[in-house]
């Protein structure tokens, strides 16, 4: 009696492991999927590739914020030099000429320090990025992981059971009890699925709510330094512009 | 139990519309108020007299979930009556009814009877779908209908029993060819035109015509 049991699991296990593969090797070849098993996962493939997106314009971001951080130290230090220089060969030129390069001068080192002190938000932008990207989105891609394998579960199940189906009659002991069977394996499979289902819908949501607090609480806070940016460029082609009148009659 | 006549019926339509509690309402004279869901297909039978004769209704109930639809399709063959149910509080249950039709026409005997059924008809207050409506989609598509309630049991019978009558009534015009299982009739042992043949290999003796 055991001993049958014991076989009889075995065989279904050993087809519950055909069937899944199946199904694996249909996905990854990429061959058509049955339209309907794919249509009714409709809402959860939409709420996947909003996942992905999240997933790949944080990385962008992250990448995006790097670089920035990179070239705003390279400019400063850049435009520090240029200041230094045009102080330098002001204060060596008496003419009126050599106070206006004086004054950029000052004007262009004060800048590199203002430019500097973007680092710092830009620095917290890219930590709170990466913290959200290191626990909410991994977080959220376990789900997704377990929720694909569940689904091949149960997709290999409908497969089982479609060729079952084929031949069926209910006045047939045997083919009931294989039916049973095979019914028994969709349900259960149907169940888990159904709750990772949920349970990636759910943290999708979160994860895209969770990301808008972050960028609107990360973005508000540095406006500042932004802002003031602007009003020294200004200050600048300001300087610039005088130095261009000023020198072109002594040219001519 | 011995019979005359074999009626494979098939149930479709959307899930939650009630075909389960239908079955449930005509084998065993009982309603469930919380069912579960339908994984592929269940089984009923009961056993029915029309013109003297015992028949016995093998019914499908399928499941309505669109995951399984490929599933049930396999369902549709050799089914001799289907009832095509849709839920009179649900508008959207009625507005899939043409897909289903399709789908039932693709995939059955073109001789299969279709019944189509507003079921929750005990629901009048939170009612979606005019009972005319029900009634010009069927005669549109050449149906018959029926509102019903599986909870109050009303017209469940005359559902199942109207459309044996039907398919009784096609094969004494010799519409249906009983000797051929696919268009989802067995003839009984003990019937008088009963031979060997019937119930071993698919199709019977008309079936093949020319070969030898
Ligand atoms: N009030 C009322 N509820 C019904 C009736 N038939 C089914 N239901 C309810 O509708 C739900 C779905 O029924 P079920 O038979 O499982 O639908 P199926 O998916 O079509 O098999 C259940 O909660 C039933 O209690 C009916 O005639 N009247
Ligand atoms: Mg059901």
């Amino acid at each position: 009696m055991s001993a049958h049991d014991q076989n009889s699991s075995v065989v279904k296990k050993f087809q519950q492991k055909y069937w899944r593969t199946k199904q694996t090797l249909i996905k990854v070849s990429g061959r058509k999927e049955d339209e309907h098993v794919v249509a009714s996962d409709a809402e959860l493939d939409g709420k996947l590739e909003v996942f992905h997106s999240i997933q790949r314009t944080c990385m962008e971001l992250l990448k995006v914020t790097e670089q920035y951080q990179r070239r705003i130290c390279n400019f400063s230090q850049e435009e520090n030099e240029l200041g230094v220089f045009l102080r330098a060969q002001g204060s060596r030129d008496k003419t009126r000429a050599g106070k206006i390069m004086q004054a950029t001068g000052k004007a262009l080192c004060f800048s590199s320090q203002q430019r500097l002190s973007l680092r710092n938000p830009l620095c917290r932008l890219y930590q709170e990025v990466e913290t959200f990207r290191y626990r909410a989105i991994s977080d959220t891609w376990l789900t997704v992981n377990h929720m694909e394998q569940s689904r091949t579960e149960y997709r290999g199940a409908l497969l089982w059971m479609k060729d079952v189906s084929q031949e069926l009659d209910p006045d047939t002991h045997k083919q009931m009890e294989k039916f049973r069977k095979v019914q028994a394996q969709v349900r259960s499979t149907k169940t888990s699925f159904d709750k990772l289902k949920n349970d990636v819908c759910q943290k999708v949501d979160l994860l895209g709510a969770s990301r808008c607090n972050l960028l609107s609480h990360v973005l508000t806070t540095p406006a500042t330094p932004i802002w003031m940016l602007p009003r020294n460029r200004a200050e600048l082609r300001c300087f610039s512009l005088l130095l261009c009148r000023q020198t072109r009659p002594g040219r001519g | 139990m011995a019979y005359a006549y074999l009626f494979k019926y098939i149930i479709i339509g959307d899930t939650g519309v009630g075909k389960s509690c239908l079955l449930l309402q005509f084998t065993d004279k009982r309603f469930q108020p919380v069912h579960d869901l339908t994984i592929g297909v269940e089984f009923g039978a009961r056993m029915i007299t029309i013109d003297g004769k015992q028949i016995k209704l093998q019914i499908w109930d399928t499941a309505g979930q669109e995951s399984f639809r490929s599933i049930t399709r396999s369902y549709y063959r050799g089914a001799a009556g289907a009832l095509l149910v849709y839920d009179i509080t649900r508008r959207d249950t009625f507005n899939h009814l043409t897909t289903w039709l399709e789908d039932a026409r693709q995939h059955s005997n073109s001789n299969m009877v279709i019944m189509l059924i507003g079921n929750k008809s005990d629901l009048e207050s939170r009612r979606e779908v005019k009972k005319e409506e029900g009634e010009a989609f069927a005669r549109e598509h050449g149906l018959i209908f029926m509102e019903t309630s599986a909870k109050t049991a009303s017209n469940v019978e005359e559902a199942f029993i109207n459309t044996a009558k039907e398919i009784y009534e096609k094969i004494q015009e010799g519409v249906f060819d009983i000797n051929n299982e696919a268009n989802g009739i067995k003839i009984g042992p003990q019937h008088p035109t009963t031979n060997s043949t019937l119930s071993g290999s698919q199709g019977g003796q008309h079936a093949g015509g020319g070969c030898c």
